[in-house]
């Protein structure tokens, strides 16, 4: 039997590349310097390069302080319901960035997904996760008739207005005087054009004449809601203070504003992580459609996401596009040149990542309860349950590194940009 | 000797430099050498998100303007496997061989290539168009 010495130098090797090994995995990591490309992409993305918001053509009133405040007051309201219990506050919580902190919206009865943020709309071509509406007034009219959530129809909706001596000031004020309902022959008690509803039936049995006199008062309904909410943006982060700190060349100053985790997080956010490739801009969102693979709702069947979206958009009779938008020259180029093909299945809008504390679950059907949920998946890649998958193969980050992308995306949370006065329920 | 033989190669380069020069010219021969296609951005520099229209310039090989032409535009980003955000389309034939297209939108940095499809009296020809945004 042979009685080897250990050999006292290949231990401290193997001891040395052991410590430093485990070193580079747990030990602190300090950032590396930015170059001049990663500047530049850092203030692409900084609320600092947030342009002035253009004019909504399609809104008369958008941007109407006397419109805004009626909107405020119809945002809160829960008159404007079927069963008098839900407003547009409902589901987009002011003190919850506008969201509702459940998987899937629940008005008059449940939705079908994950309330959206309005923070920041104002600039956004598209609403909704599949882009069905192309403004913030076509979209405030949706949830009103839609029987899940406000559960109303828009004869009700005229009729309240004008019954109500505040809000038929308010309204007159803004767009002239509100039409003689009181002939019920001519105006049922409720009419719509909800699907499979006695409402329904109700609104075809009107002249076509009076039911756009009614189309005219539900719109304006609706630019008056979205004046309140174009004024609802988000502001600047702790981030945004960084990258203004470092373009102003203050390397210390800003050091002292974000963690190294955070740093760190930034770093793989705009390169190995490819966040950018989606949630560009100041707003950390290009407003476009991609399919990510985000598994489906438990027990629902796979969302098909703009596919879908750009066929009810196009059909939507308050688009911009149609007879009641206020642009005489209905200038459309988003809704003009949309987008379809097979592409788009499954594809969901890309929300901003400003602001997300607070507003979990996340995904369009709330699949993701912790951000930690879902940078798993975009580190995974899974193969797509309908359609294709974008992210064709696995990041490969470590658990450390989604930890860094999660405590940069922390970094984005901030104060509104918005007077309080209209971050709740007018008095 | 060596002096004479930079010299000669400093030459040579020279002489190569219009070439590279049309080349980088931001025109492109479409396939089958049937036209020859270069583009103006109203959106200059381009910049992602922003929605804007392209005139492109259509002439024949010998330079000429091509009139009467029918333009349409496809295309992606190769490496992410996905199309144009948007479906542009030729609205109006400006006049001296300009075309005008609508409807351009890029929603991510990085490399595109742009499908150009020239038609005229069906005699069609296409070529890729490369694109760092």
């Amino acid at each position: 039997m042979m009685n080897k010495k250990p050999n006292r130098t290949g231990v401290a090797v193997a001891v040395i590349a052991l410590v430093t090994t485990g070193w580079w995995f747990i030990g602190p990591r300090t950032p590396a310097t930015w170059t001049e490309a990663d500047l530049a992409l850092l203030q692409s993305l900084s609320i600092d390069n947030l342009p002035p918001l253009s004019p909504d053509r399609s809104n008369a009133v958008a941007d109407n302080e006397i419109a805004a405040h009626f909107g405020h007051q119809l945002f809160f309201d829960t008159r404007l319901s079927g069963n008098g219990a839900v407003s547009c506050a409902t589901c987009h919580q002011p003190e919850r960035r506008f969201t509702d902190g459940l998987p899937k919206g629940r008005g008059v009865g449940l939705s079908g997904r994950n309330s959206r943020s309005i923070v920041g709309t104002a600039y956004s071509p598209w609403l909704y996760w599949d882009g069905r509406r192309d403004s913030q007034w076509a979209q405030a009219l949706s949830p009103l008739e839609d029987p899940a959530e406000h559960g109303g129809n828009r004869m009700q909706f005229v009729r309240f207005i004008g019954n109500d001596p505040e809000y038929r000031a308010s309204y007159e004020a803004l767009f002239g005087p509100l039409p003689d309902v009181s002939d019920t022959n001519r105006f049922p008690e409720t009419a719509a054009p909800i699907a499979d509803t006695d409402a329904s039936t109700a609104w075809e049995s009107m002249a076509p004449g009076d039911r756009k006199q009614i189309n005219v008062v539900f719109a304006n309904i609706g630019k008056s809601i979205a004046a309140y909410e174009r004024r609802i943006m988000p502001g600047p982060s702790r981030f945004d203070a960084y990258v203004r700190a470092l373009l102003s060349g203050n390397e210390s100053t800003a050091q002292g504003i974000l963690s190294n985790e955070e740093i760190l997080g930034l770093q793989l956010f705009i390169d190995e992580a490819r966040c950018t490739e989606c949630h560009n801009g100041p707003l950390f969102t290009n407003n476009e459609f991609h399919n990510t693979g985000i598994l489906s709702f438990p027990g629902d069947l796979p969302d098909r996401g703009r596919i879908n979206g750009v066929r009810l958009v196009r059909e939507d009779p308050f688009n911009c596009l149609g007879e009641f938008s206020d642009d005489p020259e209905r200038a459309c180029p988003e809704l003009t040149y949309a987008r379809s093909g097979t592409e788009l299945i499954g594809a969901t809008r890309t929300p901003s990542l400003r602001n997300l504390g607070g507003t979990a679950p996340y995904s369009h059907k709330g699949q993701h309860d912790s951000l930690a949920s879902l940078l798993d998946l975009y580190n995974r890649a899974p193969l797509a349950m309908i359609g294709h998958n974008e992210v064709e193969e696995s990041l490969g980050l470590s658990n450390r590194e989604l930890k860094w992308l999660e405590a940069f995306l922390n970094s984005l949370d901030a104060p509104l940009a918005t007077e309080p006065e209209w971050l709740s329920s007018p008095p | 000797m060596r002096k004479s033989i930079l010299a000669l190669a400093l030459v040579f380069v020279m002489s190569l430099t219009p070439l590279l020069a049309s080349e980088s010219d931001d025109s492109w021969l479409t396939r089958s050498g049937y036209y020859r296609v270069s583009f103006e951005s109203a959106l200059n520099p381009i910049v992602i998100n922003t929605i804007h229209v392209w005139v492109f310039h259509i002439r024949n090989p010998d330079g000429s303007p091509v009139t009467g032409a029918t333009i349409s535009v496809t295309g992606g980003m190769p490496l992410h496997n996905h199309g144009l955000p948007t479906d542009p389309q030729m609205t109006r034939e400006i006049g001296n061989g300009d075309y005008l297209v609508e409807g351009v939108r890029f929603h991510m940095n990085g490399y595109w290539e742009l499908l150009v499809t020239v038609e005229v009296d069906g005699k069609r020809d296409t070529v890729v168009v490369p694109l760092d945004i």
